[in-house]
């Protein structure tokens, strides 16, 4: 079968190249440059990357993917750079570079930011790597997997296809699923109710392929008779066009949301259990969107831990006595600023819980991030940099990894399989769902 | 592109082992790939009402179904569908009927 990002890339044109770097130029501003001129190779990052741990290669090293970026960048905006490019390592942006580019920024890199935590000078250096993303994505080079996966979502208003009809049917399905879960008919899973207090997203993976997750959310809102509900359009919280570095496709999707909360008149929109969908729609849209939200943006897990903390709902933790550990995921944890909800929650679900070392901000990435799960080209790199996760798992002596973000689920049911873990993978929702006693009266 | 050998013929796959195009599946191509990504040894009737229900659908619509029409169709409970396929309903029954790989987080 014929390589057809090879085949898009063989066909860039002078002009292709220079439309990327305009826009990579206009997408650094003073803080980027000066983040170009200070990297000192003092190597800290290496120890950072699960790349580089698992691989020990060149392109892997994050200095070195910071490296390739930084060689376009003197050599097309900078004064020695464009004189004498070879005295500071300035590159030629051409068809071979481009081949680099795509091999170490898309496949060698989740954007999980763990170099950028390391850095003894505070680069960002995976802000840097989505920013020459980006450049590619504006002519379109990026890895097919990741691409269609954008390009669904914009053409279908979800990041699976899923028609309206199948999601809605799903929703009710899994509302009968409720009702015989907690023996009442009167059970809802409300379907766009206007003026409701939250409104909540999900991933297409679940209603597709995993619905669980979504039951288990149902379970904890009945409980609390809580106030809230679905979209039956633009209810999805994935935003691939932030893996991409496509800002415009990601304004596009995280406007969707924007889009619900006005028509449904909610107060707080309610993020699924989805790493990178809150960095993206928490952090990231009201920068790509140029605008300042008036309405409160909350990941499912800071709902559910006020729940216990205010007496809301009641666990036994009894109800779940295996051993669990928990997967931090990137983007909600390091990049988000989630990190003891999901822990408070697991220790009031759970009987036995244990961290893996190092955890919370420090913690590596599963591999599955950054896009990684949708580009097949480097899906045997990706399991390979899994090895460091599946270690981490492995010596907690776990039975069950619970984790709040879909994307890493993926993946680690994958490095499950691969290194023969023998544990199950969960989101916090469904630990909370199944310690949940029911107050009947 | 890797490939995989099912009776002496070779068959392309991608680098996550779905089926490069979905034309060449057969009948020993989904017990090899059952026993390649799912440790899956026998296939059962209830497998196979879930592999062809799977295919059809995607003959028909060019699309993988949602995991209610699954259950729906073939009458099993969702919990009985990841026992079936541990590797749950994409990278396990979709690819073992010679779907491409699906868009999204999987």
């Amino acid at each position: 079968m014929k390589d057809l990002l090879e085949e898009k890339i063989k066909q860039l044109k002078p002009e292709d190249l220079k439309k990327a770097l305009q826009v990579f130029r206009e997408k650094l501003n003073q803080e980027y440059a000066a983040y170009f001129n200070s990297c000192i190779h003092c190597g800290l990052c290496a120890d950072s990357c699960h790349y580089y741990l698992t691989h020990k290669d060149v392109q892997s090293l994050p200095a070195y993917k910071l490296n390739l970026a930084n060689g376009i960048f003197k050599k097309y905006f900078s004064f020695v750079g464009k004189n004498i490019p070879g005295w500071i390592g300035a590159k030629e942006f051409n068809q071979a570079m481009v081949r680099e580019w795509v091999d170490s920024l898309f496949g060698r890199c989740t954007l999980c930011g763990r170099c950028s935590l390391n850095c003894s000078l505070g680069i960002n250096i995976h802000l840097l790597i989505r920013t020459a993303r980006s450049a590619l994505a504006s002519i379109r080079i990026v890895p097919l997997g990741l691409q269609s996966t954008v390009d669904t979502a914009l053409e279908k208003g979800n990041n699976m296809g899923i028609a309206k009809e199948d999601w809605i049917e799903t929703v009710e399905w899994l509302e009968e699923e409720l009702q015989e879960e907690v023996s009442d008919k009167q059970a809802v899973l409300p379907m766009d109710k206007k003026g409701a207090r939250l409104f909540y997203t999900v991933n297409p993976r679940e209603p597709m392929f995993f619905p669980l997750s979504i039951l288990a959310v149902g379970k904890i809102f009945y409980a609390v008779g809580e106030s809230w509900t679905f979209s039956g359009d633009n209810y999805d919280v994935t935003n691939y066009g932030y893996y991409s570095g496509d800002d415009e496709a990601a304004a596009t999707m995280s406007d969707r949301l924007v889009q619900s909360m006005k028509k449904l008149d909610c107060k707080t929109l309610v993020l699924a259990e989805c790493g990178h969908g809150l960095n993206a729609n928490r952090w990231e849209a009201p920068e790509w969107l140029s605008k300042k939200y008036d309405f409160e943006v909350k990941s499912i897990l800071e709902i559910v831990a006020d729940y216990i903390r205010q007496g809301r709902i009641k666990l036994d933790p009894s109800l779940n006595p295996n051993p669990v550990t928990l997967h931090d995921p990137c983007n909600l944890v390091r990049l988000g600023g989630i990190v003891e909800e999901q822990r408070y929650i697991l220790k009031h679900a759970v009987a036995h819980f244990i961290e893996m070392y190092p955890n919370r901000q420090k913690n590596f990435c599963c591999g599955g991030g950054g896009g990684q799960l949708a580009m097949t080209r480097f899906s045997q790199r990706r399991l390979k940099a899994g090895q460091i996760k599946a270690d981490q798992i492995r010596k907690t002596g776990a039975k069950i990894v619970a984790t709040p973000c879909h994307n890493c689920i993926d993946q680690l049911m994958e490095l499950n399989k691969h290194y023969k873990l023998g544990v199950e993978v969960k989101t916090i929702c469904e630990f909370a769902a199944d310690a949940l006693i029911i107050d009947k009266s | 592109m890797p490939f995989i050998e099912v009776k002496e013929t070779k068959i392309e796959v991608n680098e996550e082992g779905f089926l490069a195009n979905h034309e060449n599946w057969a009948k020993e191509v989904a017990e090899f790939l059952a026993k390649e990504e799912e440790g899956t040894e026998d296939l059962t009737d209830d497998h196979w009402a879930v592999i062809n229900y799977i295919r059809n659908h995607y003959l028909e619509k060019k699309l993988a179904p949602m995991v209610r029409k699954i259950c729906k169709n073939t009458g099993f409970q969702l919990k009985y569908i990841y026992e079936l396929f541990p590797s749950g309903p994409a990278k396990g029954a979709c690819k073992v009927a010679g779907l491409p790989k699906p868009d999204g987080c999987v």
